[in-house]
């Protein structure tokens, strides 16, 4: 029988604030063990939590720009369940009356993936298991989190791929978080059912825990969905279970089945107060956000017309968003300016985290001139890739390597000399042209461009010289 | 005490069901001490209840406080306590907490 796949996701996304949720140890990724720790984040008796402010902006940024609503009087609840990950025996988190609710996450199609809830609550600790006993380390433990949970919506393995990419690329551009799978600073929970193509009635669902990578998520979804359709077709019935994904294997297998449930016994947290959030200030929050990947990447292909390919490669990267309109309001054209990131900047960035960070040693300023230099025919393009390259290598002033004689150019009578010369000075090369060896010419081009220091526009270059050759 | 004690409070399995969760292991004669505890709570709060009935105003409900946003602790890191100190009461490990090992 044919299926359709229907799943829903639950994204942890830690906030880069600098301390915790309710003490004041530091966030920072990669400390000694148990060195973030006090009496608060370790569960000491008689220890009191204090929200952190800037936990819940962060969430209501992250609410208004996933199109939630945000609820201006929230509180927090307490989640009981016994794992030495929890020092206090309870994570406290949010239950009844999430920060945020009712939006939605658009996909390039229009689809949109809606989502039930964002809430806020604390990470757990880490556990390293060894042989014959565990080890806990509570740096982690009271990092604040929210909670994005999705509906059932996301219907292939594609699809879900591009939820969780547009989602981390919205956390990075409003500044929430990091979203580094690899750190565990986003992690997902995926669900998973079948229905009978053409029915809609929902089938009896899985849970994958604790992925942090999108091929494995891609790989876990697409293993799963096979799993339960031949449980199907062999007339059984799947059991509804949470699984781990095995990255060695590529399999699924069964962590816990329904009768194992947990129950959490929620209930309102007596150590913290109801907050409240005064509408104005949701509003200031909404009107400091920026622009939005989905709705950058419709105006670099539709109004600066750039293409499908290069306005991906350039919107991936808040940074590199900034540094590129940054030129454009000084002046520079789209395409060279993007023509220029594209090749010459990002071959001196070979990473993802270099892309991200983008510190490179040349200003928007001289990049702007750079391009508008180009724009205006005053050089070609290859003097503009060449010193762009040098700049970028060595720093300093745009000044320092274009001069007024650069910017003078090769005249038409220049280029035609110099490419009569060229000939004349490379007889083989011409005449290997002739015989039929169609790269003998480009030993010709070679000439002009060290004659004229890269200035010379090549492409006039070699119909010059083909016009010449021709009339041999 | 008001209410009437020979309406059980907690059952035997609701009992076990709070022990599992919490993952602690009772014999026979603590299952009984302790049920008996937790009736004798359930009464003393039902005996608040009775006493509070038609008069809201003696009690607050813990979510009826409130705090705005802006009184909200600001986010800047305050020192935690060294390592030494966190693990003091503990079996530690190079730096780590350290419990028998928790999965299979
Ligand atoms: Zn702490």
């Amino acid at each position: 029988m044919k299926y359709q796949l229907v799943s829903g996701f639950e994204t942890h996304v830690e906030l880069a604030t600098d301390t915790k949720i309710f003490c004041g140890c530091s966030t920072k990724f990669g400390a000694s063990p148990n060195t973030h720790c006090c009496p608060v984040c370790t569960g000491q008796p008689g220890a009191l939590p204090v929200l952190n402010k800037k936990v819940v902006e962060y969430a209501i940024r992250a609410g208004l720009a996933t199109h939630c609503t945000i609820n201006t009087i929230t509180h927090l609840d307490r989640k009981n369940y016994c794992y030495p990950d929890l020092p206090k025996a309870y994570q406290i988190s949010q239950f009844d009356k999430p920060l945020c609710e009712h939006g939605y996450v658009e996909l390039e199609s229009g689809k949109k993936i809606r989502l039930t809830r964002i809430h806020i609550e604390e990470d757990a600790g880490k556990l390293v298991h060894e042989r014959g006993h565990t080890l806990i380390d509570y740096n982690r433990g009271g990092v604040p989190l929210i909670e994005i949970v999705s509906e059932p919506d996301i219907s292939s393995p594609e699809e879900a791929r591009e939820y969780v990419e547009k989602l981390q690329l919205i956390m990075r551009y409003i500044g929430v978080s990091d979203c580094k799978m690899q750190e565990g600073s986003m992690r997902c929970d995926v669900n998973i059912s079948l229905c009978p193509e053409g029915s809609d009635v929902l089938g009896t669902r899985t849970e994958i825990k604790n992925m942090n990578s999108i091929t494995f998520i891609e790989r876990a979804m697409a293993y799963e969905a096979e799993r339960q359709a031949e449980i199907l077709d062999a007339g059984g019935k799947v059991e509804q279970a949470t699984m781990r994904f095995d990255e060695a294997t590529g399999e699924t297998y069964v962590m816990r089945t329904k009768e194992d449930a947990q129950d959490y016994r929620y209930f309102p947290e007596p150590d913290l107060l109801t907050v409240h959030i005064p509408k104005e200030r949701v509003e200031e929050i909404a009107a400091s956000l920026p622009e939005l990947p989905l709705e950058k990447l419709r105006r670099y292909t539709g109004e600066l017309g750039i293409s499908q390919h290069n306005a991906r490669l350039l919107y991936k990267y808040k940074a590199v968003c900034d540094f590129f309109e940054a030129c454009l309001a000084l002046g520079a054209g789209a395409k060279n300016t993007a023509n220029l990131i594209l090749g010459t900047v990002y071959s001196t960035l070979a990473t993802e985290e270099e892309k991200e960070a983008f510190d490179i040693k040349v200003s928007a300023g001289d990049m702007a001139a750079l391009v508008k230099y180009v724009d205006g025919g005053k050089i070609n393009v290859t003097l503009a890739q060449m010193t762009l390259a040098k700049m970028l290598k060595e720093g300093g002033a745009l000044s320092q390597y274009i001069t007024e004689s650069d910017l003078a150019g090769v005249s038409e009578e220049q280029l035609i000399s110099l490419c009569r010369e060229a000939i004349a000075n490379n007889p083989k090369a011409a005449e290997d042209y002739l015989a039929g060896k169609q790269k003998a010419i480009g030993g010709l081009f070679g000439y002009i461009k060290r004659a004229t220091q890269g200035k010379a526009d090549i492409r006039r270059a070699e119909e010059i010289i083909k016009g010449l050759l021709s009339q041999k | 005490m008001a209410q009437n004690n020979t309406e059980q409070k907690i059952t035997r399995e609701q009992f076990l069901s709070l022990a599992r969760l919490a993952r602690l292991s009772f014999s026979e004669e603590e299952s009984e001490d302790f049920i008996r505890g937790f009736e004798e709570m359930i009464s003393f709060c039902d005996g608040i209840n009775s006493e509070i009935e038609g008069d809201a105003s003696t009690i607050r409900e813990v979510g009826s406080r409130e705090i705005a946003l802006d009184d909200l602790r600001e986010d800047s890191v305050c020192p935690s306590l060294p390592n030494e100190k966190i693990l003091s009461n503990v079996q530690g490990e190079h730096g780590y907490f350290s419990v028998k090992r928790v999965v299979k």
